[in-house]
């Protein structure tokens, strides 16, 4: 997963970062309003984290611009402010789901899960595809209830791709959010790492399709 | 009003009783000298011609010789009457001992009211003492006193009238602004108006500048505090948010003691906030619509309930008003929906009924709920907090599910919130058991003035 943290206060920000990078996110950081709505427009994202009191212009202000101009990721608001009048301005701008500072790092990474979970149309948090089982908040993968121990990079790449079940994911899709953008990997590296996850899911559970990309199909026997 | 009503009402009728009763008194005064002046007449008449007793006693007046006309004189020896005027023809004028001058009331021979007055008189030359008499009709005198009476009662009718009248168009008049002032206080109830008016005249403009310099700082000094609240809130908060995130990745025994440290700061933090900037129930506190006012809120947390995969209903009539500061209804909606989507496992229900000379809002969840013995300690927290600041706080958390840990993030500080809130507005929370499982909040919000 994929994420844009918007947040001006750096000691915060490192922290929080920090914290979601060891759940196994990818974190970008933004520390105002503008800087956010570059990488906004520019890259893409599962979700983002938006703190509501940025130096250049409230949070509520990018986040209904970003709206407006149809970007749907979900959004996650941070917000010091107690009012309720404050936070219905958020709500109103477009905000998804929200969390008052101070916040636990275990309900920030609870409601970003679930939102991503949302956006992509599933409600229940543990996806299931045959035998095999992704739950989304511990991140645990299970091949007829057996755990599977995978590496963080290709723990990524499997929860990207069944969060994306049915649909087919091409490659450039997978190495946007599934990969820093400092280390965006060239297509072979996509390869070798899929190649690692069907050795240990069994290898018709990956489906590839020629010339679009990848499809986790639903296998109920083991391999 | 009711000093003027007197004033007519009692005044008036013992004025015309006074005058009636003085002018009665002066026309027969007047009445009994003119009597008394045709005595003497008479008396001198006979001195002057004591003997031939054939009198001429018209008297100048042709009344004395018509029969019965009401006016007759009559001069009486001790033993048999001698003379009297025509008037009188047969009949006599009753004669008593009299020494000097006498006035009475008698009947006359037409059994008509007489006024009469009377002396004995010794003439020289004659040996017996002759009575003399003269008497006229009080007939003229009554219906005279009558007439003046009527026409007395009629203006002083008129007067009071008048009087009365005049004094309801100066109240109406006079005290017009007072009844615009009444009226714009109304209207500032009512939440039609944020000031009073001060077209009015003299005073009462300096008592509407006045009242509107009180509303004014009372606003004023709501948005301050308010906006302190906020920035302190917001100055304490993400440095808070740093530790709380810096201790989550510690290791477990001293994470435990760091959140909690945190939790506490939190807690504070919280409490002092939300009361700082509670506006409560001011005089002058107007009515505020119930659904317009929530709506953002509503609406914003229909979002994430979607969002979180929570059924949340909300019934709220549109005619419901609250006598509430609206960002303080929109705190007291806001943290009870906040705790019930925080705990709610599928759904949530916002409803409103007006009962009870107020409005009862409940909200319901289909979480965990509160036992009965919790309930108390989550409302009295607030209380807690306020005597002393070393508290155990988060010491009745409930684990959220879906988490690795009791996570005090104040739920419970929210109800607690609005249990002060309530009790700032003579309102009041209780917590009970839902029909959908969980939690019921409700809260009682007097809907009219207390006053």
């Amino acid at each position: 997963m994929k994420l844009l943290l918007v947040e001006d206060d750096r000691a915060l920000a490192e922290a929080l970062g920090e914290a979601l990078r060891d759940a196994g996110l990818i974190v970008e950081i933004a520390a105002n309003g503008s800087e956010g709505d570059f990488l906004v427009r520019t890259e893409r994202y599962d979700a983002l984290i938006l703190d509501l009191g940025l130096p250049d212009g409230d949070g509520t202000r990018w986040l209904a611009q970003w709206r407006e101009d149809g970007f749907d990721l979900p959004v996650l608001i941070l917000t010091a402010r107690e009012r309720w009048s404050d936070k219905a301005a958020g709500f109103s701008a477009g905000a998804d789901d929200y969390v008052t500072k101070p916040f636990e790092t275990a309900e920030v990474l609870f409601r970003l899960r679930a939102l991503v979970r949302r956006s992509h149309g599933h409600s229940h948090p543990v996806l299931v595809s045959g035998a095999l089982a992704f739950d989304t908040h511990s991140g645990r993968v299970t091949l007829a209830g057996r755990p599977i121990n995978l590496t963080a990079q290709e723990s990524r790449l499997l929860a990207y791709l069944m969060h994306a079940i049915p649909r087919t994911v091409s490659r450039s899709e997978l190495s946007e959010h599934v990969y820093d953008r400092d280390h965006e990997p060239d297509s072979n590296v996509i390869d070798v790492q899929i190649s690692r996850l069907r050795r240990k899911l069994g290898s018709e559970r990956i489906e590839t399709l020629r010339g679009q990309g990848y499809r986790v199909v639903a296998v109920e026997t083991l391999a | 009003m009711m000093a003027s009503l007197i004033l007519v009402l009692l005044v008036l009728p013992l004025a015309g009783m006074g005058l009636a009763y003085n002018f009665r008194e002066a026309v027969t005064t007047s009445f009994d000298q003119r009597l008394t002046s045709l005595l003497q007449v008479i008396l001198v008449r006979l001195e002057r011609d004591p003997v031939s007793r054939q009198l001429d006693v018209s008297l100048g007046d042709s009344r004395f010789s018509r029969v019965f006309s009401g006016w007759y004189w009559q001069v009486t020896d001790t033993e048999n009457t001698t003379l009297v005027s025509r008037s009188l023809w047969d009949q006599r004028l009753p004669v008593t001992q009299a020494e000097g001058m006498t006035l009475r009331n008698a009947q006359g021979p037409r059994g008509e009211p007489l006024r009469i007055a009377e002396r004995d008189v010794r003439l020289p030359g004659h040996s017996r003492r002759l009575h003399v008499s003269v008497a006229a009709s009080r007939e003229e005198l009554n219906s005279e006193v009558a007439r003046f009476e009527w026409l007395l009662g009629l203006s002083l009718l008129t007067l009071g009238v008048l009087l009365l009248a005049g004094l309801a168009l100066q109240i109406h008049w006079g005290l017009a602004p007072l009844r615009r002032l009444h009226a714009n206080l109304r209207a500032i109830e009512s939440g039609e108006h944020k000031r009073l008016d001060t077209h009015l005249p003299g005073e009462l403009r300096e008592l509407a500048q006045a009242m509107n310099e009180v509303i004014e700082r009372d606003e004023r000094m709501i948005t301050r505090s308010r906006d302190a609240a906020g920035n302190l809130a917001h100055a304490l908060k993400t440095p808070v948010s740093v530790l709380k995130t810096l201790g989550d990745r510690l290791a477990k025994e001293s994470r435990h003691q760091i959140r909690e440290e945190v939790a506490r700061i939190d807690t504070a933090v919280r409490h002092h906030l939300a009361r700082a900037s509670v506006a409560g129930s001011t005089m002058l506190a107007g009515r505020v619509p119930l659904k317009a006012t929530v709506a953002p809120i509503v609406s914003g947390l229909a979002r994430l309930a979607e969002r979180r995969g929570i059924m949340f209903e909300y019934h709220l009539d549109a005619t419901l008003d609250v006598r509430m500061d609206p960002q303080d209804l929109q705190e007291l909606v806001g943290n009870l929906l906040d705790n019930a989507l925080h705990w709610a496992d599928t759904h949530v229900r916002l409803s409103a009924v007006a009962a009870n000379k107020g409005l009862y809002l409940s909200v319901e969840d289909d979480g965990p709920g509160i036992d009965p013995e919790q309930r108390e300690r989550v409302l009295k927290r607030g209380a807690r907090l306020d005597e002393r600041c070393s508290d155990d706080s988060g010491s009745e958390s409930r684990p959220a599910p879906g988490f690795e840990s009791n996570s005090d993030t104040g739920s419970g500080l929210g109800l607690a919130i609005v249990g002060d809130l309530m009790a700032l507005y003579g309102g009041e929370l209780q917590l009970g058991e839902s029909a959908l499982g969980g939690l019921c909040a409700r809260v009682w919000l007097p809907g009219t003035t207390s006053a």
